[in-house]
């Protein structure tokens, strides 16, 4: 196992004062402190190669799991192992086998070159010149990026820059990866070409990954496995399609109606999501599927239809609806 | 070698910003001369000198501490404090396989030689012109004895904002702790006044506390004034301050980032 987490929990005290100016003079005579379990009482383990994705709402754990697994925070109770070091403890050979990367933050220098930044963590990460310079072709080639290595950091797009920390990060060839919330501000494109590029990565580096987003196309794209975390408990730790089969077990057909249609004939066939003339969503039984869109097709005017998997996204917000504290 | 190109590297990015080294160091230049101007005034309305210092003496006092102010002050408390602890940047170092110590001391040099230099070159101009007013250590042993507490001072001076900016592992307000101290290091390393212009007990306790020995004695040993004696007994005291602030800031340091939780990340 690369990763393996032992009852791993991590608590907060956090001061509470009441409002107003009385809150201010009572908390300074007697302050009162709470204790918040960010993680609480967690296991998981995870092999060679594997792409994980951690998912839940925000503040339900995820990136306090990460930061305990990259040796950022010292755990209040458990056992934490990556690739056989105690994170906490930063060992040189610990940090130069793993990476975190954080999408709102960078570690790039503003008014030089990117490449600047790659060769002062090519010293920090004691890696050869030909290593270094080969990872840099690799990487810049993958990214698209070759030809903007040497432009001020501070004249690259957002996009532009996220590529570059992404590089940054990469440099050593880490081993293990965890990445949290790495395409946050993106748009539709520059997110999909770094998911290609992770796929990718994984793939050429034989890196295991662990991976927190709220985009579920991120999820969707690249893990098999999930690990669905709320209130700092693991509620799932699986495959997503498993999840998916478990919480989801229906399908939306979608339907353009030819012609105009009553909303009460409708009601037969299950559970409208949306109607609007001419387009028309319906939830149906997984089971139920192939015979509901055979009736639709017999008895109504249908111009189009389709048979579709529910959202992810949907799956997963029913899902932390019917995991609710 | 590893070290020196990180060095390097770091040079070659404080250059890049070689605008803003300029501005601190018409900071570092502006308040020392305005401060010579008021002892010139001192000593135009009376004869003979104070405590013993000519006016040339005071002069070249107030011109090595432009170059002190600029050379010798480390500036990393508020990057720590503020950028690192509190906004969360500290995570960066943590992860990366190098002394969280060293990468700031590598990346502190630069900034200190670019504006030591710059102040380097004005001193050399006032020199030209002002030929009496700037005394200056000639003698070689005296010289390297000079430069020798010059880099400690600022290698003592660059230990004590490390830990300053530690505070911010702990405290919330890093501006009140920061403004004290600037006021402490204004009146006890030598920047408002030599330190024998001061009341006995007030000179006495600065000469026990560590600031003197960033400023104040590098400054008095660049002038000449100190024999071979009391520059050894300098340096024992900055070894003393060093040693001290070293053990504090592996206290802290360990300490700070247990319970470092990288808000804002």
């Amino acid at each position: 196992m690369i990763i393996s987490i032992d009852h791993l929990s991590k608590y907060y005290q956090i001061h509470k004062k009441e409002p107003g100016f009385i809150g201010s003079l009572k908390s300074l005579v007697a302050r009162k402190y709470e204790t918040v379990k960010a993680v609480d009482d967690i296991s998981f383990s995870i092999s060679e190669g594997e792409v994980v994705g951690f998912i839940g709402p925000n503040g339900a754990g995820k990136t306090t799991t990460l930061k305990c697994l990259s040796g950022l925070l010292y755990p209040t109770k458990g056992k934490v192992e990556v690739l056989g070091f105690t994170p906490f403890d930063r060992k040189s050979q610990f940090l130069k086998q793993i990476s975190l990367v954080m999408g709102q933050k960078n570690q790039l220098w503003w008014d030089l070159p990117a490449m600047d930044t790659f060769l002062l963590n090519k010293e920090i990460y004691e890696i050869e010149s030909e290593k270094f310079d080969q990872v840099v072709e690799d990487l810049a080639t993958r990214l698209l990026v070759k030809d903007i290595l040497h432009v001020p950091v501070r004249k690259l797009s957002l996009g532009q820059r996220m590529k570059m920390e992404l590089i940054a990060a990469l440099i050593h060839s880490p081993k293990v990866l965890f990445l949290d919330e790495p395409t946050i501000g993106l748009d539709v494109v520059m997110q999909r070409t770094i998911r290609e590029f992770l796929r990718e990565y994984n793939q050429a580096y034989k890196a295991s990954i662990i991976l927190t987003s709220h985009y579920m196309g991120d999820v969707e794209a690249l893990c098999k496995r999930v690990i669905v975390i709320n209130f700092g408990k693991i509620l799932y730790d699986g495959l997503l399609s498993d999840l998916v089969k478990e919480h989801a077990p229906y399908k939306i057909i979608k339907v353009v109606f030819s012609d105009k249609v009553e909303n009460k004939k409708l009601e037969s066939y299950g559970e409208t999501r949306r109607f609007g003339f001419p387009e028309w969503e319906v939830r149906i039984k997984q089971k139920d599927a192939n015979d509901v869109a055979a009736r639709i097709l017999k008895h109504l005017p249908v111009e189009d239809i389709n048979i579709e998997d529910p959202e992810i996204e949907d799956v997963i917000a029913g899902f932390f609806v019917a995991n609710k504290k | 070698m590893r070290y020196f190109r990180i060095f390097v590297l770091h040079f070659q990015q404080a250059f890049e910003n070689r605008g803003r080294s300029f501005i601190w160091l018409l900071l570092a230049v502006i308040n020392p001369l305005l401060v010579l101007s008021y002892w010139i005034g001192v000593y135009h309305s009376q004869n003979g000198g104070i405590a013993g210092w000519a006016l040339s003496s005071v002069t070249s006092y107030y011109f090595l501490l432009m170059f002190a102010g600029s050379f010798l002050i480390a500036h990393v408390e508020y990057d720590v404090a503020v950028h690192d602890i509190q906004e969360g940047g500290l995570v960066k170092y943590l992860l990366k396989p190098f002394s969280y110590f060293w990468y700031y001391f590598l990346g502190e040099l630069p900034w200190r030689m670019i504006q030591g230099l710059f102040s380097l070159t004005i001193l050399f101009i006032f020199s030209l012109f002002l030929g009496k007013f700037v005394q200056l250590v000639s003698t070689p042993e005296l010289i390297l004895a000079a430069i020798i507490i010059s880099l400690l001072g600022f290698i003592l001076s660059f230990i004590f904002k490390m830990i300053l900016g530690f505070t911010a592992f702990w405290l919330t307000d890093f501006h009140g702790v920061q403004s004290i101290f600037e006021i402490i290091i204004l009146v006890f390393a030598g920047f408002v006044m030599p330190l024998e212009f001061y009341p006995a007990l007030i000179e006495g306790i600065a000469k026990v506390l560590p600031f003197a020995y960033m400023v104040y004695y590098p400054v008095i040993a660049l002038q000449g004034k100190l024999d071979l004696v009391s520059l050894l007994q300098v340096v024992g005291m900055q070894l003393v301050w060093i040693f001290a602030f070293l053990a504090v800031y592996k206290l802290m340091w360990s300490k700070g980032v247990r319970s470092f939780t990288g808000v804002g990340q």
